[in-house]
């Protein structure tokens, strides 16, 4: 049974590669091991001598003369663009959004990964070592506005570090209750910390306990809004491929690398998307899964200064 | 087909020069044409092969080497898949206008007696409708490739894909356009028939 399931794949694989051995397109080994499936294969040796045929007589169909000649009586006239100041501008603005967006993303992922799983934390968090870091590493800057707008005079340093060592590092909520209610786009801290220093991180010795005890936050947290909005995407680009085509669906090309799907997808001209429609689409599905994240951020901070105030 | 002096001409296109640029159009023309034909008909060919050369002679600075050939016959490509998406949005004329496009009158005799010249035609039509079923992309590739005996390296840039891809789409289409021929075996001429 297993076997002969085995055996069904190794055949359609084989008659896949068909295609491409008429061309002798296939690489040495593949080559030789289809010729030994060949050398026992009758339906797949009478596929063979049928797709010899059909390229043949495509072949043999002659070529059309023009009806009449295509030539350029006079240069055409130049064809009308935006103007290229108008471009650079649209690209600007879409490089700003996408930058703002990435950031955001920053932002709520490095939050969710440095919200403090409960008070017993506190306890374990090896201060010290921490200040002693973050003497070291005067400014964090750039993690700063990202990670905690919590952190404000209080500790601005400390919550400075929330992507590489989460928990540890986050300031106790209770003690900085007015920082809670801060505004979470804006960052206030960022304006007392002079430079952005994105290293300083690896300085940071790790409490193991803390940090392996986080993980699961960190991976669980943010994660499943981005992977929906990945499949709203990608699956109305399937959709309309799988409109276009239902074989497509089920034969897939080994030599397709994940680069090329998704050029792939945006070409499946049949289900009426352009690659420019795909563009759009995902960067309105990365506006979603972006907002949806703001959303779920704020929603946590609200609920975590209730409970401190609680 | 590559013609002598090919890179020169393109060189003087680029600077200007129209009459360098109609020795391109004079010799791909007819590839051109039979492209628009093979994915539109007869009815739309014409106008689509001569937009394709003014479209290729405003982009000419945007050929960066390579086949030129290849490049050529992407504008057509493109071209033609606004063309076909044009269609697609008023229906009615569409298919009747792909599965016209058979092998129409023009199309060069190799001075064969009219026996076989009526086989040829029948056998250009059916080939026609085969490619007019599949879908759009599958049909540019198994064109290009066996119609036109691009390389797959010619083919790459002509599709604008991978080498992967360019492989995945001819297979497809060839499968299907095989199991389409299969079916009207009898119709066919001996190459079928032999193969039993």
């Amino acid at each position: 049974m297993m076997l002969k399931a085995l055996e069904q794949f190794r055949h359609r694989r084989f008659r896949r590669d068909l295609s491409a051995y008429v061309d002798d397109m296939l690489s040495e080994k593949a080559r030789r091991r289809l010729e030994a499936h060949l050398h026992s294969c009758e339906a797949c040796r009478q596929e063979l001598a049928e797709l010899r045929a059909t390229v043949e007589t495509l072949g043999s169909l002659p070529m059309a003369e023009v009806p009449r000649s295509f030539t350029l009586a006079a240069p055409p006239v130049a064809e009308v663009r935006p103007r290229p100041t108008a471009r650079r501008l649209e690209f600007g603005l879409r490089l700003a959004t996408a930058t703002a967006a990435f950031a955001l993303t920053l932002v709520v992922v490095g939050d969710f990964a440095g919200l403090p799983g409960g008070g017993e934390q506190e306890e374990e968090k090896p201060s010290g070592m921490l200040l002693s870091a973050n003497q070291e590493t005067p400014a964090v800057a750039e993690a700063v506005p990202v990670g905690t707008p919590a952190a404000e005079e209080t500790q601005p340093m400390i919550g400075a570090v929330p992507a590489e060592t989460p928990a540890a590092v986050e300031a106790p909520p209770a003690e900085t209750p007015a920082a809670v209610e801060a505004p979470p786009v804006e960052a206030p801290a960022a304006e007392e910390t002079p430079s952005a220093i994105v290293g300083a991180p690896a300085e940071t010795p790790e409490p193991p306990g803390i940090w392996s005890r986080d993980v699961p936050g960190v991976t669980e947290g943010p994660t499943p809004a981005p992977a929906g909005v990945e499949e709203g995407v990608f699956g109305f680009g399937e959709q309309a491929q799988d409109k276009a085509t239902v074989e497509d669906a089920e034969v897939d090309e080994e030599a397709d690398l994940a680069p090329d799907g998704a050029p792939a997808v945006a070409e499946e001209e049949d289900g009426g998307l352009s690659r420019g429609d795909v563009v759009r689409w995902l960067e309105i599905g990365l506006g979603a899964g972006v907002g949806i994240l703001v959303v779920l951020w704020v929603t946590t901070r609200f609920h975590r200064g209730i409970g401190d105030r609680g | 087909m590559v013609i002598a002096d090919e890179g020169q001409l393109v060189q003087r296109s680029q600077k200007g020069d129209l009459g360098a640029f109609n020795a391109l159009v004079e010799a791909y023309q007819r590839q051109v044409y039979n492209l628009c034909l093979r994915m539109l008909g007869s009815a739309a060919a014409e106008d689509a092969a001569q937009e394709a050369f003014i479209t290729a002679y405003r982009r000419l600075d945007s050929f960066r080497g390579g086949s030129f050939r290849a490049w050529l016959l992407r504008i057509a490509a493109n071209n033609c898949c606004d063309e076909l998406r044009r269609q697609r949005s008023r229906p009615a004329a569409s298919l009747e206008a792909a599965l016209e496009a058979g092998s129409p009158a023009d199309i060069s005799s190799h001075s064969a007696g009219p026996e076989e010249e009526a086989l040829r035609r029948e056998l250009g039509r059916h080939l026609q409708q085969g490619l007019a079923v599949l879908p759009t992309e599958q049909r540019l590739a198994i064109i290009l490739r066996d119609i036109h005996g691009l390389s797959y390296e010619e083919l790459t840039e002509a599709l604008g894909c991978s080498l992967g891809t360019v492989k995945s789409r001819i297979a497809r289409a060839r499968s299907r356009m095989r199991e389409y021929l299969m079916a009207r075996r009898e119709l066919l001429p001996s190459q079928f028939r032999l193969k039993e």
